[in-house]
Parts: C-alpha cells; sequence; structure tokens
C-alpha cells in the first residue's frame, strides 16, 4: 500500500482520522511527510487552544493538547535510570537525539499508543525544550505553549513563545516557602498562574513581587483567616480557598475596587470558605451594594479560565446574581454573589446602563 | 440483495403485505442498472443502492433509461477490479434507504484489497465508504514508529524523495530540450 499513490483529498481524509500523537510521529517519517500533515491539517492545529508540558510529574512528565476542556496526550516521558532497553527508537527532534518507544495507556479506550520520551534527569530541560521547539514549528506559533512546574524542580524553559504556570507545593516552613517563592518569582518571567497550597503566602508576600502580577492565582490555605490583601494584585482572576476570612478584610477590597484604586484588570474572583459560620452577607450591607429588582433575571457572568488544569472546569462558575456594585472611576459594573460559603465576583465589560440594559 | 446476471435473484424490494391506506401516490416500480468491473461481471444494483455513489447517481439521474436500455447498458468500470466491485455492490445493497452507522467491521483487512477499495470508493464518490476505509486505514499505523510507519505505507525517504525530483527536473529539463529542438525543425 502506496500512500502517495492516493489522491491529496484521500490523504486527507487519512490523516484526519489519525490521532495527533500518531501525526507527530508521522511527521518524522520524511519531510515530504511533514510538510504533507502540517499542509493538509492547518484547520485541525488552528483548533487547538493550547499545548501544555506538564512538568509537575517529575518521573512522568507528559505533553498533551487541550481542546476546550478536552485533553489529547501526545507525549507521555519517563525518567530511566538504567540502559535502555531495545525496543526504544531515536528520532532526530530538533536537532537532538531523543529516545522514543510507543506505549500503551491502560486508562484510555483501546489501549491506544503513545509515544513515551525516556530522559535522564541531567538532560531532562533541554529534552524538553528540544522537543517544544519542534511542535513549535510542526503546529505553529497561534497556540499557547503553557508549561506548569513545581517549585520541586523548577526551571524557566529557555525557548520562545511560552507561558508559565508555576504550582507551589508545601515542602518546607512557611518562612522556607515564602523564601523560595520569592526567589523562583522574582527570577522568572511574569507567571501565567500561580497556585500555592496549604500555607500563607499573600499574608506577607513583598508588595513589589512578581506575584502579584501573574494573570492568575489560585491559593489554597489552611490559615485561620484569609487575607484579602490582594493589594497589588494587578492579574485578572484570582481564587482563595481558605478556613475563614475576615469580613472587614472582605470590605476593604470590595472598596477600593469599587473607588477605583485598585485591581483595576480583576475579571473574576472566587473566595470560598471551609468554616460555615461566616457572615459573609454581611458584605453586601457594609459596603453598599445595589439590587437589580427580584422579579427580573440578572444577566449571567462567566469567562474562559486564564489557567485551568486537565480535568478541570474551563470557565469560571457562572455568577447570577441581583447585587452589583459599581467602580467609581469608569462606571464599570461587577456582579457580586454571595451563596453559602462561597463569594463570587465578576467583572463586567459594562457601564450600569449597558448592564442594565441585559437584565430581563 | 445483490445479483450477478449469472446469478440469482431478488433485487426487487419486498411487495408490501397490506395495501396503502390511500392510492392517490401509486408505487413507482424500482428501477435497475447495471455495472461491471475489469472482470467484465455484469451486476445488477437497485437506483436506490446507487444513490450512495454521487458519481454514478450523477450519470443515471438524467438518463431515463428503460429496463431494457439499462441491461444493454452497463456501465463500464475498468480500471476497478471485479472483486472490489463486488465489495462496494454489496456495501451500497446492504446501505440502501439506511443511515450508515459510525464505524464498518466488515472492511477487508488485507492490506491491498483495502488500499485498491479506497482507490475505487474515491472514484466512484461514495462519502461514507470514504470514511470508513480511511478510517481503517489510519488504524494501520496508529502506536507505530516512524520506520513502521514508512514499511506500512511505502513512504519514500529524504533521500528518495530528493533523488525522484532530480530525475524528475531531469526528465522535464530534456522533454523541454527536445520540444525546442523539434520546434526549431518546424521552423526550417
Amino acid at each position: 500500500m502506496k500512500l502517495s499513490n492516493y489522491p491529496y483529498l484521500v490523504q486527507k481524509e487519512i490523516l484526519d482520522n489519525m490521532e495527533i500523537s500518531n501525526l507527530f510521529l508521522m511527521s518524522f517519517v520524511s519531510k515530504n511527510m511533514k510538510k504533507l500533515v502540517k499542509s493538509s491539517q492547518v484547520t485541525r492545529f488552528k483548533s487547538i487552544d493550547r499545548i501544555v508540558f506538564d512538568m509537575q510529574n517529575t518521573v512522568h512528565p507528559t505533553i498533551y493538547i487541550q481542546f476546550g476542556s478536552s485533553v489529547h496526550f501526545i507525549i507521555l516521558s519517563s525518567l530511566i535510570s538504567e540502559d535502555l532497553e531495545t525496543d526504544y527508537f531515536q528520532l532526530n527532534v530538533s536537532g537532538k537525539i531523543i529516545a522514543f518507544k510507543c506505549v500503551p495507556l491502560y486508562y484510555v479506550p483501546c489501549r491506544t499508543r503513545f509515544p513515551m520520551v525516556a530522559f535522564n534527569q541531567c538532560d531532562k530541560q533541554s529534552i524538553f525544550e528540544s522537543i517544544h521547539n519542534y511542535l513549535l514549528d510542526f503546529f505553529g506559533d497561534s497556540i499557547e505553549y503553557g508549561w506548569i512546574i513545581t517549585d520541586c524542580q523548577f526551571f524557566v524553559p529557555q525557548v520562545q513563545h511560552f507561558s508559565l504556570a508555576l504550582n507551589f507545593l508545601n515542602t518546607g516552613t512557611d518562612e522556607e516557602n515564602m523564601e523560595k517563592l520569592e526567589n523562583i518569582v522574582s527570577s522568572s518571567p511574569i507567571m501565567k498562574n500561580i497556585k500555592t497550597s496549604y500555607w500563607r503566602p499573600t499574608g506577607t508576600i513583598k508588595p513589589e513581587s512578581k506575584l502579584y502580577r501573574a494573570e492568575s492565582i489560585s491559593i489554597h490555605q489552611n490559615n485561620p483567616t484569609i487575607p484579602v490583601n490582594l493589594g497589588r494584585f494587578q492579574g485578572n482572576q484570582a481564587f482563595f480557598r481558605c478556613h475563614t476570612c475576615e469580613i472587614s478584610d472582605l470590605n476593604e477590597f470590595l472598596n477600593r475596587w469599587k473607588s477605583g484604586e485598585a485591581f483595576q484588570n480583576l475579571e473574576h474572583l472566587d473566595i470560598t470558605m471551609n468554616h460555615t459560620d461566616v457572615p459573609l452577607n454581611g458584605v453586601l450591607n457594609a459596603i453598599g451594594v445595589k439590587y437589580i429588582d427580584a422579579t427580573k433575571t440578572p444577566p449571567t457572568h462567566t469567562l474562559p479560565k486564564v489557567y485551568f488544569e486537565s480535568g478541570h472546569k474551563p470557565n469560571t462558575d457562572p455568577i447570577i446574581s441581583h447585587t452589583y456594585v459599581v467602580r467609581k472611576t469608569d462606571n464599570r459594573v461587577a456582579s457580586i454573589s454571595i451563596q453559602g460559603k462561597a463569594l463570587n465576583f465578576g467583572v463586567w465589560n459594562k457601564t450600569e446602563e449597558e448592564f442594565l440594559a441585559m437584565v430581563k | 440483495m445483490s445479483s450477478t446476471e449469472q446469478g440469482t435473484s431478488s433485487a426487487a424490494p419486498a411487495e408490501p403485505t397490506t395495501a396503502p391506506e390511500s392510492a392517490a401516490a401509486p408505487e413507482v416500480p424500482e428501477s435497475f442498472y447495471y455495472v461491471h468491473g475489469k472482470d467484465k461481471v455484469v451486476h445488477k444494483v437497485s437506483a436506490g443502492a446507487l444513490q450512495h455513489s454521487a458519481l454514478i447517481h450523477g450519470m443515471i439521474s438524467n438518463l431515463g433509461y428503460t429496463e431494457e436500455q439499462a441491461k444493454a447498458n452497463p456501465f463500464p468500470f475498468e480500471n476497478i477490479d471485479g472483486d472490489i466491485l463486488q465489495m462496494v455492490v454489496d456495501w451500497c445493497n446492504q446501505h440502501k434507504g439506511k443511515p450508515t452507522p459510525p464505524e464498518d467491521t466488515n472492511l477487508p483487512k488485507q492490506k491491498e484489497k483495502l488500499f485498491d477499495l479506497v482507490l475505487a470508493v474515491n472514484y466512484l464518490e461514495i462519502k461514507e465508504l470514504l470514511t470508513y476505509c480511511c478510517k481503517q486505514v489510519a488504524m494501520m499505523v496508529k502506536g507505530k514508529s516512524p520506520e513502521e510507519i514508512r514499511e506500512i505505507w511505502m513512504i519514500p525517504t529524504d533521500a528518495e524523495d530528493e533523488a525522484a525530483e532530480k530525475e524528475a527536473k531531469k526528465r522535464a529539463g530534456k522533454e523541454a530540450a527536445g520540444e525546442t529542438a523539434a520546434a526549431a525543425g518546424d521552423a526550417k
């Protein structure tokens, strides 16, 4: 069976029916084949939202594609400490010879086989950088290439056209963590997302920290109160989960937004408390919210998340609320919803008049 | 449902067991056409089954053949092997007037047969069957290394592609030179 004997449209139909991980391998067969794959799959490749280099698992990093909320693996990998087995094949990936083999993923239907890269710890970074460069050429630069890295083996990839997300794990004392976080953040480009878990970063972080310039932050902490010390936050989306909070902190946050003094870029804030006894409704009274007629239906506020991990929702939780506030400086509206233990705050790109026109 | 001229029966649709409630639209008898491949074996196929093929459907839609005329003028598909045409006819009959399922597991497993079927189906413009066939062809290289893919689909190496390109250029150059010489001869 000679593929080249088929007319172009048949070749395209065949390639359209191949998994992207197979197209990746196909591109190594010959230069002409790579050209054929690239030219025939332009539309498909353009529909890719993001290619993710998920380096969180230090032994088995994965590279996958996100189409909306669905995930398609392209490359698996495995840290090896011994000599390679014989069933590996070598590929020249952007000038670097890398060992691959095809392995099944047992939780994927039909035991689909995926290319798996073998790497030694010493050349891990350069291997993944070479793959990044190859994928950038193969899929094009209209796609976002996101790297997710933890503080355990942190590095800034030396590549073009990428975004960085940090998952900061709870590995030391609060003081050690704080110092480590500061060092990482200050030595990195502006992050797409910073996620921290179970310690108190924002309470004592330096005001000039680049953490506040991340596009999105997600903070889970178990200290008693949430320090809504977002005073310097210049990003778009913030997600907090904590034990409890001080109403005065929330009031301060909302008043600063209303006055236009801070959080100019904020689009969505989500605060969830584990403790049930926080009188969140007190916030509404204190800051003087406005109300939409209870008989009418308010518009729904939801946005694509700046950053989301595989298996999570790609959009912010919808806010349908009869309460809202207006920013003094530009008359922009934000819907506020308080339901149970959660406060959701969604900023509209609308003036109050435009916002009220959407009420039905 | 399919029958060959040498063979059997039963291309006609089943007779309705009860009379229709309204006699306003009398049932039009189904028309049949005849096709043959390289082996000259003629297959009788209903117009309904042939609707799957955009090519044949386009050919017959304006013919208005009588049964006798259709029989006397089978469509020749000399570029399609007889057994492949038989597969196509069988598939069209099986899926006559039915929505096509998302998968078709009855496609040939042998590489060369499938290859010929793809070419035939592409020529006859049977879209759904082409999609099934292409899926099956794509499955052949699922989880294979680049060298295995090259072997299965007989893809030339870069060196072979370059040599072929060189050869094609050389040939084109010779042909162009020949044409120039011929034109000069004509001018004299």
